[in-house]
This record gives C-alpha cells, structure tokens and sequence, in this order.
C-alpha cells in the first residue's frame, strides 16, 4: 500500500476538523501561559461550552421566531451566545485572580468536575438523558465554500468547505501571532508573564493583560465546545470535550506558548487523530496500537523539541 | 528650589510590624545629587518605593516642585517626572535592550523594530551610555543591565532619577565611570537621589547627603562639611570601627588545596589555566582582582558548581573535584555565594526554613526522623538577634527583608557552622557599615576557631585588611601571591593589571 493511499485528501480534511477545537485551546492556553496566568480550565470551559450552545440554539431554534423561521440561524445564534459564555466564564476566573488571588489549578480542578457533573445532571434533570442528548430540530452549522480558493484544484479541497468556526480559529490564529509579534500589547502580555514587577515598574496594567488573556481563552473555549455539539456533530455527550482541552494545553507548551507554535502543534495533534482513525479502516494493526499512536508520538516530539531548547539556551548561556 | 519635599511621611507593615517610615520630612533640591544613607532596613527603599508610587504612605505629604502630588502607581510617578532604578533590576529576561528601554512607552500600537532600535541608539549617544540595542537583556553584564534600566527611565524625560543601591553590584572599576554618568546626568539639570552603603563614593559624588535610622530622619548634610566617622555614627548611633582588628593568624595545616586547575567555557575558551594555591586552617586567604579575571569560575569550580577540565582540589586531603555542591558541603565546605537572593535563598519561605536550608540532613538538627522544630527555632532566633537580622520574625518571609538583611540571612547559616572550609564572596555587598564591622568581626573570629577561609571580593579594602595572605587572580591565572608586609595596595594593584614583577 502507497502512503497517499492512506493518506487522502479527505484524512486530511478530516485532520483539519479534529484539529479545530484542540487549535481553539491551544490559542488561548498558549495566550494565558505567556501572561502568566495557567488557565487549566480550558478542558471544563470547552464541555459546559458544548452544552451551553446545542441547549442555546435548541431554545432559539424552538421558542422564537427568528429561530422558527431560519433554522440556520439559530445555530449561528448559538455560537454567538456560546462564544459570550465562554468569555464570561474567562471574566469570572480573572475576577478571582485578580480580587481574591485565587489559586487557578485549585479553581480548574475544581471547573473540570463541576463541568463534567453539572452537564450530566441538568441533562438528565431537564431533558431525561443520561449519556447523550440531542434534538432532530436542531440543524447543523453549514460548510462554507470559499471563494476562488474553492476552485484551486486539491488546494481548494484542503482549504475550504468547513464551517465558520474552522475559519475562525485560523483567523485567531493569525490575529494573535500578529499581536504578540508585531503589537505593543504583545509586548505587555509577555512584560506581565516573565517578569510582573518590571511590568508594573513602567506603569503596564497587570489587571488589564491578565483579564484581557483570560477572557479571550474563554472565548475561543466557548468556540471550541460550540464546534463539537452544533459544529461537528449536533449531539452533546457526556464529557464531551474529552481532554481536547488538556491536549490544547499541551500543544501550547509544545509551541513555546507562541500562538504560530500553538496553531501548528494543534494540527499535529489532530493529525495524528485522523491517522489513527484511517489506519483503523485501512490496516491490520491491532486498535489498541493504533490508538497510543498519537500519544507516543506526542512524546517523542516533545523530547526532541525540549532536547533543541535546551541545547540552544546552553549555547547562549555560554555566548 | 526644591524639587522633592517630604512631609511627615508614616508607613508601618503591619505584617512584619514594622514602623519603616516614622514621621520623616526632608527635601532635596533641585538639580542636585542627592545621597541617602541608612542602615540595613532603615527604611531608605521604601520612603523611595513610596516617592515612586510603589507603596502607599499612611500618612504625610510629598510636594513635587512644590506642589502636593498624590502618587498611586509607577504611572503617576513618571508623569511626574520621577523615575527609578530599583535595588533590584525588573527587567524582562527575553527582551532585547531596546524592547527593555522602550516597554510601555510605544505610541503606535505596532511595532517598528528598526526605528525602535534608532531611538534607543540617538538616547545612549545623547547621555553618552554606550549598549548595543538589540543585545539580549538574558546575555548582558549587571553593569550594563543597570544602563539598561538607566537609559529606560531616561527615555521617559524624568527629571528626578531615583537610585536604589546603584553602587552595590557594580564592581570597583565600573563605580568611576557610574559615578560620572550620575554628575552627566546633574549637569543636564536632572535630579539624582541615590542610595548607598559606600560612604567614601557618597562623599565623592554627591552635594548633600540624609541619614536615616530605624524609620527615621537623622538629618542631612552638605557633603563637603561632613566625612566618613560623621556619617558612620549618625547611621548606627554609635561609635563605629571603621577598621578591624586582628590578631596575627596561626596557620595550622593545608585545608584546601588546589594544584593545577584548569577550566574551559563551553565554547573552548580557556577561563582556568593552571591555578594552583592552598589555604591553611586559621588563616584568611583573600583573592583579589578585577572582576571578571577568573574568580567567579574559580569559586565555583571549588564549591562544585562547575566542572574542571583538569587539576586536583583537596579539602582535609581528600580528593573533591568530582563530588557534588551537597557532599562538598559534607566534607566540610560551606559556601556564602555572591547572589545570596536567587543562590542562597528561597525568599518565599519562612526565616526558619532559610537558617537550615541546605544543612537538613545534619544530624544534630533531628529528633528520630524529623527536624526537631524547637531547637531550630532557637537556632533561628539566635541568629537573628547575634546577626541584628532586623524586621522580620523567625517565621516571617524572607522576601520581606530588606536587601541588607536578606545577606545577613546567608552570612548567618554559613557562619553558625564553623565549617573547615569557609568560601565568602563580597561578603559585604549592600551592608550598612555597622553590619560591615560585625560580619568582619565574624570572618575573623572563624578564623581564631581554627576555619581556613578563602575570601573573595572586588574591594581592595576588605582584601587589604582581612587577608593573612592574598592571590591576585589575571586573566585566568593567579599573577602572584604576596603575604605579610608585602600584602599593600600598591603590589595587589600591579599583580592586578597583570605586572608578574609587582612584588619584587
Ligand atoms: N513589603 C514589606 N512587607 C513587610 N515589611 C517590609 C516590606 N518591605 C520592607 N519591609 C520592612 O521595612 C523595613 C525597611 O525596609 P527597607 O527595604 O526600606 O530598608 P532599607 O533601608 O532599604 O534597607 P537595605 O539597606 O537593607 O536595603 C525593614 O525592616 C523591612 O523588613
Ligand atoms: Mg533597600
């Protein structure tokens, strides 16, 4: 079997899509580490997200009359609000840190719990599910063509036909590779994150960056949870951001918590995902392999990754 | 005119109960260089800390060209015109210089690397503060880390420039230069106000000079109509030795002895090339020499922090040049390092856990298997009142010290051990001078118990008048070694710029 047997255009497409929530995560641990604010969190934030957006635009979809009328969207206002949901969730822990110095792996321990107990319950409370959750009513975000990219043969099919959070998360992207590289306010965060008191010194507001980072984590964890129930799929599951957040954490260390390095690790890791699902269909190695694949090989990049860092701080200790 | 008055200014901590301001009033002219002495935890950091928005007072009024300010934040300060160079440097370790100087002051909301680089250039070119702007703060020399936050005041236009302890970790022959830099700075009509515990620079560079003691004003004086005792008793409230006594050393046997090290930088560089030397029980052995002439790597290489490529060292006669800080430390080694704040310390825990930190295992400190907590805590306090360790508790944290007293916290672990081998870097760095006496006091007493000392320090006059023998290290090598009468500035100054013939 030849390697472009395995992987097809649409294993790559596919790569893109699993990719998506973790690359959302990653923008906003990679974010919160460089303002030195270790939001743990992301995980819980992307499972209540879930819920909140597939119960948000069932309620718009159902019981007004816009959402009556364009079922689409619902869906989009579903986003919307869920987009507004994380960010608040973000508020809350910036407004724990900052007024009560609250430990923030104490508060996401305590998030990732809550999270994952508090969706079962008010599933089962209101909408008597206990494993997954769903309503035929509901109508899933649309693929989008995109313009002359469309056309270019392969290209286009790598590049377009996803929905609007795909394309979001890839402008985030950009968007904060451009602030932290080109932005004073970049400067800040980084100012805030390695040294606070030399921050402080010259009158950056530590409040601001830290509330700033935390808030957009939410966000762009609010994108995340809406992606996998109205986005990927229109269902909600139990725990359903499934370490995507943990991963999304990883893969921000794993770019040295710069937004470029975040964005491509959070691709590797959806990479792998896909492959590991092709190589399920396609192959006779047993599942169970197959499965630890794309954590081994998250370990064995990461030490590679680590052995260069370390090598080359050496090399400039010694400069 | 004055550009800065204080009036009345009271601030107490409550957690470490300490009064670190009490009703103090003073001015400072302007234009003026303006110099405030005190001893450790006189409270000369925080009435600054106050003047730059950092801390709150609780009561009183500062006037800024005579007129009243209130100052929240460092934001206030500089629109003020007051701008400050702390005690210790905040600076962001993977900033570029001009990333460094210019943080917080870009208009744009981009970025131009380019015209940023320009400006911090035309800035060092106009106060004549030569740096490379696109040099890694990560890489640069304490030297220039201070032009660095220098320059990074001075790009916000301030008038009045605050120093806190400048001086202190700057060696010898960097303080000349420094101190022009500061009467550059006068004459383009700034006003400096700087700390220092070096009365002789605090004399030499400045007009007027406020002593401080225990929170409060002393008094100020015009440099040219006071001198060194002067200032010396007004600090401390007594008669101060500004000298030490000593009694002729008895050596007894070789304690340490290094016989032909050599050590290599990592990039091939030869930093050690064939040191040999020993030092005695009872006799203090000073290594002198510019900064940067192999000291650093010949401490560390002995305390076991860096490898040696070659050579033998010995402490009691056994053989340590591959053994560990910690099983140094057990063959009878203790090590006062030079940043005592990030080596010797951990400013985040208590008092008690610092006096035992690295000395855990030792036996007599347990009860069974663990730390037996009452006899620490006497030890502790102990310490803290023979080492005048003063505003804190045994359990209060290190990192509320003052600067001066955070070294005591070191000098007083090390010395409280009467170790075989006692390893001292600037012993006195940022030390007030009634502190100066005592810990010099206390070297010498090691010594009288029979500990061969090996001192290292940028300051002639710490070399010249503990020293029972000195090695004056150049460019890697010990240029020679002079004891008894030999041991004068004069020889050490030759050996120093590398004359082999100095001693003859
Ligand atoms: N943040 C703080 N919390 C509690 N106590 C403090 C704090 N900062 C300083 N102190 C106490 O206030 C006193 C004055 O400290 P300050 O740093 O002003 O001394 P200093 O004169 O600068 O001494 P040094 O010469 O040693 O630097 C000290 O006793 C110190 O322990
Ligand atoms: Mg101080």
């Amino acid at each position: 079997m030849n390697i472009f047997d395995i992987i097809t255009i649409n294993v790559l497409q596919s790569a893109i899509r699993l990719a998506t929530p973790i690359i959302l995560a990653a923008l906003g641990a990679a974010l919160c580490n460089k303002a030195g604010v270790l939001n743990l969190g992301i995980d819980g934030f992307i499972t209540m997200s879930a819920f909140v957006a597939i119960v948000s635009t069932y309620l718009i979809r159902n019981f007004t009359a816009i959402g009556m009328m364009h079922p689409v969207l619902a869906t989009f206002l579903g986003v919307l609000i869920t987009a507004l949901f994380g960010g608040l969730l973000g508020l809350i822990y910036a407004f724990l840190k900052d007024r009560f110095n609250v430990d923030l792996v104490v508060l996401s321990i305590a998030t990732n719990m809550l999270a994952l107990e508090i969706t079962v319950y008010i599933m089962r409370a209101v909408f008597h599910q206990s494993g997954t959750w769903s309503d035929s009513s509901i109508v899933q975000l649309p693929s989008i063509e995109l313009p002359l990219i469309s056309s270019i043969p392969v290209l286009g099919d790598l590049l377009s036909g996803y929905n609007i959070i795909v394309y979001l998360s890839w402008i985030f992207a950009v968007l904060l590779i451009v602030l932290m590289k080109k932005t004073k306010w970049g400067r800040y965060i980084t100012a805030v994150g390695e040294n606070r008191d030399a921050a402080v010194s010259v009158g950056i507001s530590v409040t601001k960056v830290r509330y700033f980072a935390l808030i957009l984590s939410g966000v762009l964890s609010g994108l995340a949870g809406a992606f996998l129930s109205v986005g990927h799929l229109t269902l909600f599951t139990r725990d359903m951001s499934a370490g995507r957040g943990w991963l999304g954490n990883a893969a921000a260390l794993f770019g040295f918590n710069n937004p470029g390095g975040a964005f491509a690790a959070g691709l590797f890791f959806g990479f792998a995902d896909a492959l590991a699902l092709r190589l399920q269909n396609v192959t006779k190695i047993p599942s169970y392999i197959i499965q630890v694949m794309p954590y081994v090989l998250t370990i064995v990049i990461l030490s590679i990754v680590s052995y260069k860092a370390l090598r080359d701080r050496r090399k400039r200790k010694a400069a | 005119m004055n550009a800065i008055t204080f009036e009345n200014i009271s601030k107490y901590y409550p957690s470490t109960e300490v009064q670190a301001s009490d009703n103090v009033s003073f001015s400072i002219r302007k234009g003026e260089i303006h110099a405030i002495c005190g001893e450790n935890g006189a409270g000369k950091s925080t009435l600054m800390n106050i003047l730059f928005g950092l801390e709150r007072m609780d009561s009183g009024r500062i006037l800024i060209n005579e007129e009243e300010v209130t100052l929240r934040n460092a934001s206030d300060a500089l629109a003020h015109g007051i701008g400050m160079v702390h005690q210790h440097f905040k600076l962001v370790p993977s900033f570029t210089v001009a990333e460094s100087i210019l943080l917080g002051t870009e208009e744009k909301p981009f970025i131009s690397k380019k015209s940023e680089v320009e400006a911090v250039r035309e800035l060092s070119e106009k106060y004549s503060l030569p740096i490379d702007p696109s040099a890694l703060i990560d890489t640069l020399p304490v030297g220039m880390l201070q032009r660095v936050e220098i320059l990074k005041m001075l790009i916000r236009n301030v008038e009045i420039l605050i120093l806190d302890e400048p001086t202190a970790v700057l060696t010898p022959n960097e303080v000349g230069p420094f101190l022009d830099t500061l009467r550059n700075l006068k004459e383009r009509g700034k006003t400096i106000i700087f700390i220092s515990h070096k009365l002789q620079e605090v004399l030499d560079a400045s007009d007027r000079i406020t002593v401080m003691r225990k929170g409060k004003f002393i008094g100020t004086k015009e440099s040219k109509e006071t001198n060194i005792y002067e200032l010396a008793d007004m600090m401390v409230g007594r008669k101060v030795l500004l000298s030490v006594d000593k009694k002729p050393s008895v050596p007894g046997e070789t304690i340490l002895s290094v016989e032909n090290i050599n050590v290599t930088s990592s990039s091939g560089l030869k930093i050690l090339d064939n040191v040999s030397f020993s030092v005695r029980r009872g006799e203090i052995y000073g290594i002198a020499g510019v900064s940067g002439n192999g000291q650093e790597a010949l401490i560390k290489a002995i305390a076991g922090e860096v490898q040696v490529r070659s050579g033998v060292i010995r402490i009691s006669g056994k053989e340590v040049q591959n053994l560990s800080v910690e099983q140094k430390r057990k063959a009878g080694m203790a090590y006062v390092p030079e940043d005592r704040v990030h080596v010797g310390l951990n400013v985040e825990a208590s008092l008690l856990d610092n006096s035992l930190l690295g000395y855990e295992d030792e036996k007599c400190f347990k009860k069974g298997m663990f730390l037996d907590e009452k006899k620490l805590r006497e030890r502790a306090e102990k310490m803290i009142s023979d080492y005048q360790i003063y505003g804190s508790s045994v359990d209060g944290l290190v990192s509320k010290l003052s600067g001066g007293n955070m070294q005591k916290v070191v000098l007083a672990r090390e010395f409280e051990h009467v170790p075989d081998l006692l390893i001292v870097e600037q012993p006195v760095r940022g030390l007030d001078v009634g502190s100066i006496e005592f810990v010099h006091k206390a070297i010498i007493e090691e010594r009288d118990k029979g500990t061969a000392v090996l001192l290292v320090s940028v300051e002639l006059d710490e070399i010249l008048s503990l020293s029972d023998r000195v090695g004056v290290m150049y460019s890697g090598s010990l240029a020679g070694e002079l004891s008894g009468d030999e041991i004068n500035e004069t020889n050490i100054a030759l050996l120093m710029v590398g004359k082999k013939g100095g001693v003859e």
